[in-house]
């Protein structure tokens, strides 16, 4: 993850997608004769997928899979390309960038698919039965309980922008988020938490800016430092992989927001034009199904939309009965997160802001 | 009357229901095809406001930051056309110089841009493929570093659209439906019920006597007057031949029985004794076929008077004794085989009916004479007697009687009873032609110990005899 991180700072998109392609694809062979080939494209960690497809071949012994890990950025790139050309990329793509996945429904690189499994996923989960969410994933915050005293956790956003201000100099250099240029799924985060509340979010920019905060293309970065004690806080952090690292760190903390708690859905889609379109609809049953959901609840991603928070988060009870949970609908108004000029201006007024201040020396590579 | 008796003819009810359904049916295509149009037009205002609302809000939002024209298309707008929630969206920003600002650069209205300066506009389009409500909003900038025509294109799959019409059609033609439904079935009770008095006049037609030649009397419907009208005419007209067939005969009853009478008194003149044997033999059967021509000639005038009666004369509560009695009287000649038992039996002066004197006596007359003529051996018995309700005159005697194959036959005018010598004549034809005029019947009683009975039985009159 970190190597592509590099590669695409250095290289550019069209450089590095070659290399990733073959340094990222990952084989599950069929552990009886093979009957078929899934190409599965995906944004989502192996270690977050491995016990998924491991479990499908269980219950679908002859089909074998292909799993090619990008960056949401670069897999939406490669998707939208092949639409464009009509040469469908892969039997089904996984997203955290929804957003991306509408689109490239609303383009019509799309094919529906219905069945008992998706009549199950939520209405704001799905759209046109051609993009469905799959998974519940607050944005979090995170922090490292041996840098950040208890009395000093932010468990509201207000609360996070009112602390760096008044702690700068301690957190200077020691904030870590999304670099939205390079993350779509950090675009997505940093889009919606500007419509949720413009002075907040404002206050928060201004504050973030001011303690120089580091921005990375990617959550395992980020949770890897403040894991270590590099960074102090990590900010809109997909819940799933904070989870997954606060497991393996035991010092990092996870907070969900109480004022509210944005919440994303990993999105799927198979293709228009799938060569194997049947076995991406049966992997994404799969994935929608009572099994997978449970499969993914311990193994994956950890948080569930009607269930309790994991043990050891901190953050209301249950996040949506609480009302704090705010899910970014899969639907057409994605399609104005996705519109060009929108996206350039915002991350111009982001950079401005964020980056071009001045970062500590040891975040620059 | 009804159509399932009368097959391959064509009835009434079976050409009304076709007829109806066809008009029914075509209605109700013509109502789907309205419905579907202004399904149609009204899914469309409906999704075209929103189509223009979000290239209204979406021109809105465009400005002029630092000379140049920017468009922040706002969420808000997007989501309004969400609420045709499995459409696809397309859009295109383009600024006063005609470049693409944002967007989907390929899209285009159909008609050139600066074609009407109308603020707004909808059409149809095909874009991707896939036919589109096209919406354009024009927007006007007059800014010193930006000045022209901005415009905002947006164009929305037609998904929404057609469900809505189609789920609008489908609920006026399950209306127009049950209402074609309910109007069938309530035209074809309306028509059964507007077709019984057709039924009722068969019947009543059908049911009648066939005797009886009085016009019909059954309340029918105005536009059925003509019809029971030709009935009418056509039975005066019979009636009026019946009348003057039966007056031939009376007539000629009556002409032929002068002459007979001379003829009789010339044979009774004539005498026997001048004969040898085999012309006495002649004498006589010429003797007994003149007396029983007379006695034919006797029964039509008997029979023409019988039924001129019943048509003209008033019937008046009388004593069935008496005028049984008095029958009794005339019908026994003084000449009767004294070995005959000869004996009338009844109350006082009971029973009453309604009827004409003459008629019944002739009938009574009948019967007794046939008796005596045909059936008597040794006795002869007239019994009037009545019960709750009707009242009977019961002629017996002891001769062999009617077979009982025999007595529909025995009614009939001329029919010969059995193998006796002559014919029954008359007797009974009269007898029952007064019986049904009176509204009785003349019925046998078969063969007993006692002996054969004809029984005319007549209804009870009820009321106070003066």
């Amino acid at each position: 993850m970190i190597r592509i991180c590099f590669a695409l700072l250095m290289a550019g998109l069209t450089a590095v997608q070659a290399f990733a392609a073959e340094d990222n694809k990952t084989q599950f062979p069929a552990s009886q004769t093979e009957s078929g080939k899934l190409t599965i494209y995906s944004t989502t960690d192996l270690a977050a997928m491995k016990p998924l497809i491991e479990d499908f071949q269980k219950s679908s012994p002859d089909v074998s899979i292909d799993y090619i890990e990008y960056l949401t950025n670069e897999l939406n790139a490669l998707a939208s390309e092949a639409c464009r050309k009509q040469e469908p990329l892969g039997d089904l793509l996984l997203s955290s960038s929804v957003d991306q996945l509408l689109k490239l429904a609303n383009d019509g690189c799309a094919t529906a698919h219905t069945s008992p499994e998706t009549l199950r996923v939520a209405e704001w989960a799905n759209w046109r039965d051609e993009v469905f969410g799959f998974t519940y994933e607050p944005a979090v915050f995170v922090y490292n309980a041996s840098k950040v005293p208890p009395a000093e956790v932010p468990r509201t956003h207000v609360e996070l922008a009112d602390l760096l201000r008044e702690r700068l100099d301690y957190y200077r250099g020691r904030v870590g988020t999304y670099d939205i240029r390079l993350s779509g799924i950090g675009y997505l985060l940093a889009f919606n938490d500007a419509r949720q509340t413009t002075t907040v979010f404002g206050r928060l920019l201004e504050s973030m800016a001011r303690a120089s905060t580091v921005a990375r293309c990617c959550t395992g970065e980020i949770l890897e430092e403040v894991g270590k004690g590099n960074l102090y806080i990590g900010y809109n952090m997909l819940g799933s992989y904070a989870y997954d690292a606060a497991q393996r760190h035991p010092e990092l903390r996870v907070v969900v927001p109480r004022d509210y708690t944005l919440v994303l859905s990993r999105g799927a889609l198979i293709p228009k034009g799938a060569e194997r379109a049947d076995l991406g609809a049966r992997f994404l049953d799969y994935l929608l199904s009572e099994r997978g959901q449970s499969v993914a609840r311990t193994n994956a991603f950890y948080f569930t939309e009607s269930g309790e928070l994991p043990p050891g988060v901190d953050g209301p009870q249950n996040l949506k009965e609480s009302g704090v949970a705010q899910p970014i609908r899969i639907g057409p108004a994605l399609l104005a997160v996705q519109d060009r000029a929108q996206r350039q201006r915002f991350i111009e007024d982001w950079s401005q802001s964020l980056i071009e201040l001045n970062s500590p020396t040891w975040t620059r590579e | 009357m009804r159509p399932e008796i009368i097959k391959n003819e064509p009835s009434l009810f079976g050409r009304l229901a076709r007829r109806i359904s066809v008009v029914l049916f075509i209605g109700a295509a013509l109502l789907v095809t309205a419905a579907w149009y202004y399904a149609e037009t009204a899914a469309n205002k409906a999704y075209d406001r929103l189509l223009v609302g979000a290239a209204l809000q979406m021109a809105e939002s465009l400005s002029v930051e630092d000379g140049t024209l920017t468009a922040r298309l706002p969420t808000s707008a997007f989501e309004l056309l969400g609420l045709a929630e499995r459409d696809r969206i397309f859009y295109r920003v383009i600024d006063t110089k005609g470049q693409t600002l944002t967007g989907y650069d390929d899209l285009k209205t159909p008609s050139p841009l600066d074609s009407a300066r109308n603020v707004l506009s909808v059409e149809e389009g095909v874009y991707k493929g896939e036919p589109v409500r096209i919406a354009r909003a024009t927007r006007v900038l007059a800014d010193p570093a930006v000045s022209g025509h901005a415009y905002v294109i947006v164009a929305q799959t037609n998904e929404a659209r057609l469900a809505l019409t189609r789920e609008l059609t489908l609920r006026a033609t399950i209306l127009v439906f049950v209402m074609s439904l309910l109007a069938f079935v309530g035209a074809m009770l309306a028509i059964r019920y507007a077709l019984q008095p057709v039924e009722r006049l068969g019947t009543a037609v059908r049911r009648r006597d066939p005797h009886d030649l009085t016009p019909v009397t059954v309340d029918v419907p105005r536009e059925l007057d003509p019809f029971v009208g030709s009935i009418n005419h056509f039975m005066g007209r019979l009636n009026e031949r019946v009348d003057l067939l039966q007056r031939f005969i009376a007539d000629a009853a009556h002409q032929i029985r002068t002459p007979l009478t001379a003829l009789t008194a010339q044979i009774d003149l004539l005498g026997a004794g001048k004969l040898d044997k085999a012309g006495r033999q002649h004498f006589n059967r010429v003797k007994e076929r003149t007396s029983e021509l007379a006695r034919l000639t006797n029964q039509l005038l008997s029979h023409a008077m019988v039924i001129h009666r019943a048509d003209s004369v008033q019937l008046e509560p009388i004593s069935l004794v008496d005028v049984a009695r008095r029958a009794y009287r005339a019908a026994i000649p003084i000449t009767v085989d004294p070995d005959i038992v000869i004996s009338f039996e009844a109350p006082d002066d009971r029973p009453f009916v309604l009827g004409d004197a003459v008629s019944l006596r002739e009938a009574i007359v009948n019967v007794i004479d046939n008796a005596l003529r045909h059936g008597t051996d040794q006795r002869l018995e007239v019994r009037v007697r009545a019960s709750d309700t009707q009242a009977f005159v019961e002629v017996e005697d002891d001769g062999p009687g009617i077979p009982p194959e025999s007595w529909e036959k025995a009614t009939q005018r001329f029919a010969t009873s059995k193998s006796h010598e002559g014919s029954s004549g008359l007797g009974f034809a009269i007898a029952q032609e007064v019986a049904s005029a009176h509204g009785g019947t003349l019925s046998f009683r078969a063969r007993d110990e006692r002996g054969f009975t004809v029984v005319l039985t007549l209804p009870l009159f009820k009321g106070v005899v003066k």
